[in-house]
């Protein structure tokens, strides 16, 4: 892992889906395994508040990016603006599909703040990688 | 306004058992980002249910413009298991009235055995030629397909060879980088499972069941569904 691509300050979001709700529905939320793999990439780490179990909806879940109410869509996801904005992090972490569509393509353009890169906690990762090329 | 008769409503569906010990303390909508859309809430939603006003919470847009987010449910101080009070209130809506693309993506999903309907040869080709792109900077690379024994089954999400195929390379390069064993299957590959979101317990037993199936048949260690 090269830890100096990815220098600016970096933020994360839990998806309901692999925190609040998996610790509902398995009996364990992944909240620290995410920022484990997230703190092998990037040096420079800062919490949202809430987080964990009380973290915000990017507003974009439960089908929302996929149904036509556009408006209240984006109306939902003000919050999950804003929580980001006040981080100050020009990297935002979002290991789910949906959290990452609504958060890139809907939220950094609705409520001005395109100078945060988004990317996939897997995304991170290939980005950070060295790879050995294997022989053939 | 017609008076309500609570001695001649209707049977109750939606509200549990525990929708009684509903305290009306508000925390639930306090803590959600769409209190107020629709005229509704998360506390309203309770109220209608315990009078037996279901039909009001099913046709209203409320259940749909939730995102299931379960913030609600975690802070209630009663331990109402309101989610299941949303989906269910989706899952009781007219299939043909079910809002946008989710329930024709389901029925596609059934039909094709992926949401947007790719066809088994047009996947294969892209796996194909978007791995062979991929070994001209990692030698050797290929996407394995319906490779039996391998230890990673990896589901994927249709979006992607849908319209950001090559985002299906950053899971490559990790795969390649760890020496893994891993396959994806040439049908049913679908990760993404809609049922879920439009409350239809059934199609989503069906595709799952589809996803085992081929895990079963390659023989693989472990299923993932990487998102
Ligand atoms: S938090 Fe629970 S008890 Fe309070 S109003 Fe909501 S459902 Fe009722
Ligand atoms: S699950 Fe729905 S009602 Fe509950 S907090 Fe989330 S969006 Fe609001």
């Amino acid at each position: 892992m090269d830890k100096s691509v990815h220098q600016e300050l970096t933020t994360y979001h839990d998806p309901c889906n692999y925190a609040r709700k998996s610790e509902r529905t398995f009996g364990h939320g992944y909240y620290e395994e995410p920022r484990w793999v997230l703190q092998q990439c990037c040096e420079n780490f800062v919490e949202m508040y809430p987080n964990r179990a009380n973290n915000f909806c990017c507003g974009g879940g439960g089908g929302a990016w996929a149904s036509p109410y556009t408006e209240e869509r984006i109306f939902y996801g003000r919050v999950k603006a804003k929580q980001i904005k006040d981080t100050g992090a020009k990297l935002l972490i979002a290991p789910c599909h949906n959290c990452r569509d609504q958060i890139m393509k809907s939220l950094r353009k609705e409520y001005d703040f395109m100078d945060v890169e988004v990317k996939y906690l897997w995304e991170l990762v290939a980005d950070s990688l060295i790879i050995e090329p294997r022989e053939e | 306004m017609e008076p309500l008769l609570l001695s001649k409503r209707e049977r109750r569906k939606l509200a549990s058992q525990y929708a009684e010990l509903c305290l009306t303390c508000g925390t639930c909508a306090g803590g959600c980002p769409v209190t107020g859309v629709d005229g509704l809430d998360v506390r309203k939603v309770v109220r209608l249910a315990v009078l037996g006003l279901d039909q009001e919470i099913i046709d209203s847009k409320f259940p749909w413009v939730c995102t299931m987010c379960g913030r609600c449910e975690h802070a209630c101080p009663m331990n109402i298991d309101l989610l299941k009070l949303l989906r269910s209130a989706r899952a009781m809506r007219d299939r043909d009235k079910v809002p946008g693309v989710l329930h024709k993506g389901v029925e596609m999903c059934l039909k094709t055995g992926n949401n947007v309907g790719i066809p088994e040869e047009d996947f294969k080709f892209l796996l194909e030629d978007l791995g062979a792109e991929l070994a001209e900077e990692l030698p050797g690379f290929e996407v394995p397909v319906d490779k039996k024994g391998a230890k990673y089954l990896f589901t994927i999400n249709s979006k992607e060879p849908f319209a950001e195929p090559e985002d299906m390379m950053f899971w490559w390069r990790i795969l390649y980088a760890a020496g893994e064993s891993w396959t994806v299957a040439s049908k049913n590959w679908e990760g993404v499972n809609w049922g879920l979101f439009t409350g239809d317990d059934e199609a989503m037993k069906e595709i799952v069941g589809r996803l085992v199936q081929n895990y079963k048949e390659l023989e693989c260690e472990y299923l993932v569904l990487p998102e």
